[in-house]
């Protein structure tokens, strides 16, 4: 069956020819040829499809591409800056080493990012339990923790440098 | 995956009509959290999947009364606010962490759209205030990512053992209100569930809203959730408490104890409950209580945990969430 959903999407409004069993993830990766959002387990467990959808981080692996109909979604893609300049989130978890094969990193971003937006000076514990659904099996998460502290002191210090991104995050879900 | 048509009423009245045509054959569907991942494993195969998202009355929390810690709807959530930022039970995906002391100041009933997503009541002060089990329950379901999407109605109505926020909302006698091509009819929560996946949801009804009536002064709840580790993990078993002192501030007005995961549905242990109620608030009789909830639990063995584990740790359980709810200080510095 398939359907139309509009949506938007970094920013740019877009329109999508999809089937109804198809999720979120599917739409971004294949019909949208956005393939920085991961696929792990498929299952709502990992947080490797983390994007954020009106505000809030979602995982796109469970999440029906015709419920995104009229939504606003941020994927990794619309993290950096039109001229390419690195979000302080991107850059800290570069400079902090919370990085190291890469595969959770877009949805780790997305999860600290949403709750950068949410709170943006969180404790350890907040930054913990925003990042608790998001699994890395490398950097065993310290230098990941590491990185968003020092992105929401960047973003305190130089408000306009996450700017662009929550611009389009400011829609109240409805 | 099977395919199915994804149908997006824009009223309650023309979903109830979607389920009343489609039948057994349609499947309601809130935040996915759940049905999409049964429906990927083939658990599941409906011919139609009737959204509630395009309904935003069904995404509310409202309390009347109050205590000028936000009016009526102050769980909508707003990307970029900052509520919630000294939250209790705010631990990493919960467990056993997510506990905080709380009495709940009089004031409030709260009605809550079945369709809210449990980040909405996570972050509500209000709620964490006044039904602070319920709060806590909330921050402990799984993953921000799945808070933010599923929904208090998809947890009641997926009627799992283990269902968090429905284990919760049994402390505070919640009532759910289903719309239906009848019209409306409220009932009890416990009286809502049947066995696991089963409730007493005709195939064309919504789940429309929760209720909750002010459980009055003096009272004092929390939820605690067991698990292996602390996120994102159901729960082996878990144990709400809520107390309501009288006016003395000692003996037990009413007292109500929730178990998840001890029966074939969460329940209330209502021999615990009687033996408490009109009996000074001592650890003794707390414990007598709990011994009783022991006894009448149904557990079972299952491989998140085993029979006489989930027994003996009822026992453990219900003295310390209720020494956590802050019941216990009360009646020692009243
Ligand atoms: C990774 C992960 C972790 C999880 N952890 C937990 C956990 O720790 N604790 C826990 O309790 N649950 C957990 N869950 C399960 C799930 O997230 C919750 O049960 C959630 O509340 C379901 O809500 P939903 O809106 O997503 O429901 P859906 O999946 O949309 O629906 C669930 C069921 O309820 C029915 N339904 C939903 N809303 C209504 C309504 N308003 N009226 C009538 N029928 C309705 C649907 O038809 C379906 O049968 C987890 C899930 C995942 C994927
Ligand atoms: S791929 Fe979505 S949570 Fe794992
Ligand atoms: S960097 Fe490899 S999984 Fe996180």
């Amino acid at each position: 069956m398939d359907q139309v959903v509009r949506l938007v999407v970094n920013g740019d409004a877009v329109t999508a020819r999809v089937e109804s069993d198809w999720n979120l993830l599917r739409l971004l990766r294949e019909g949208l040829g956005l393939q920085g959002t991961k696929e792990g387990c498929g299952a709502g467990e990992c947080g490797a499809c983390t994007v954020i959808l009106d505000g809030a981080a979602v995982n796109s692996c469970i999440f029906p591409a015709v419920a995104a109909e009229g939504a606003e979604v941020v994927t990794v893609e619309g993290l950096a800056a039109p001229d390419g300049t690195l979000h302080p989130l991107q850059q800290q978890f570069i400079d902090k080493g919370a990085v190291q094969c890469g595969f959770c990193t877009p949805g780790m971003l997305l999860s600290a990012k949403a709750l950068l937006d949410r709170i943006p000076d969180p404790t350890e514990h907040q930054i913990k339990s925003a990042l608790a659904g998001n699994l890395c099996r490398c950097t065993g998460y310290n230098q990941i923790i590491e990185a968003v502290q020092a992105a929401a002191a960047d973003l305190a210090a130089t408000p306009a440098a996450g700017a662009r991104a929550s611009s389009e995050t400011e829609e109240v879900p409805a | 995956m099977a395919s199915f048509e994804f149908l997006t009423p824009q009223t309650l009245p023309e979903a109830v009509d979607l389920l009343a045509s489609w039948g057994e054959e349609a499947a309601v569907v809130a935040g996915a959290t759940d049905l999409w991942v049964n429906i990927r494993s083939g658990k599941l195969a409906p011919k139609a999947l009737v959204s509630l998202r395009a309904l935003p009355s069904m995404r509310s929390l409202r309390h009347a009364g109050g205590d000028g810690n936000g009016g009526p709807g102050d769980g909508a959530r707003t990307p970029g606010a900052a509520t919630g930022t000294t939250l209790p039970g705010g631990a990493a995906g919960g467990g056993a962490a997510s506990i905080a002391a709380g009495a709940s100041p009089s004031g409030g009933a709260l009605t809550i759209g079945a369709a809210t997503p449990h980040a909405d009541i996570e972050d509500s002060l209000w709620v964490a205030e006044h039904f602070p089990a319920l709060q806590q329950a909330c921050a402990s379901l799984g993953s921000r990512q799945v808070r933010n999407v599923g929904t208090l109605g998809g947890n009641i109505c997926n009627a799992a053992p283990c269902a968090d926020s429905a284990t919760a909302l049994m402390l505070y006698d919640a009532t759910v209100v289903l719309q239906g091509p009848d019209g409306e009819r409220e009932l009890p929560l416990g009286e809502f569930f049947i066995g696991p996946g089963q409730t007493r949801r005709g195939p064309a009804e919504v789940l429309t809203q929760i209720r909750v009536a002010d459980p009055g002064p003096r009272t004092y709840s929390g939820y605690l959730k067991h698990t292996r580790r602390k996120g994102v993990e159901l729960a082996m078993m878990s144990v709400g408490a809520r107390v309501t002192l009288a006016e003395d501030g000692l003996t037990v007005r009413r007292a109500r104890i929730s178990l998840g995961v001890c029966a074939p549905t969460p329940t209330c242990s209502a021999g615990g409950e009687l033996f408490l109620e009109g009996k000074p608030l001592t650890r003794e009789n707390v414990a007598r209580a709990a011994e009783i909830a022991a006894e009448e639990s149904r557990v079972r063995d299952s491989w998140r945990g085993k029979a006489w584990y989930r027994r003996e740790m009822i026992r453990v359980l219900v003295p310390r969430v209720i020494e956590q709810s802050g019941a216990f200080a009360a009646v020692e510095t009243r």
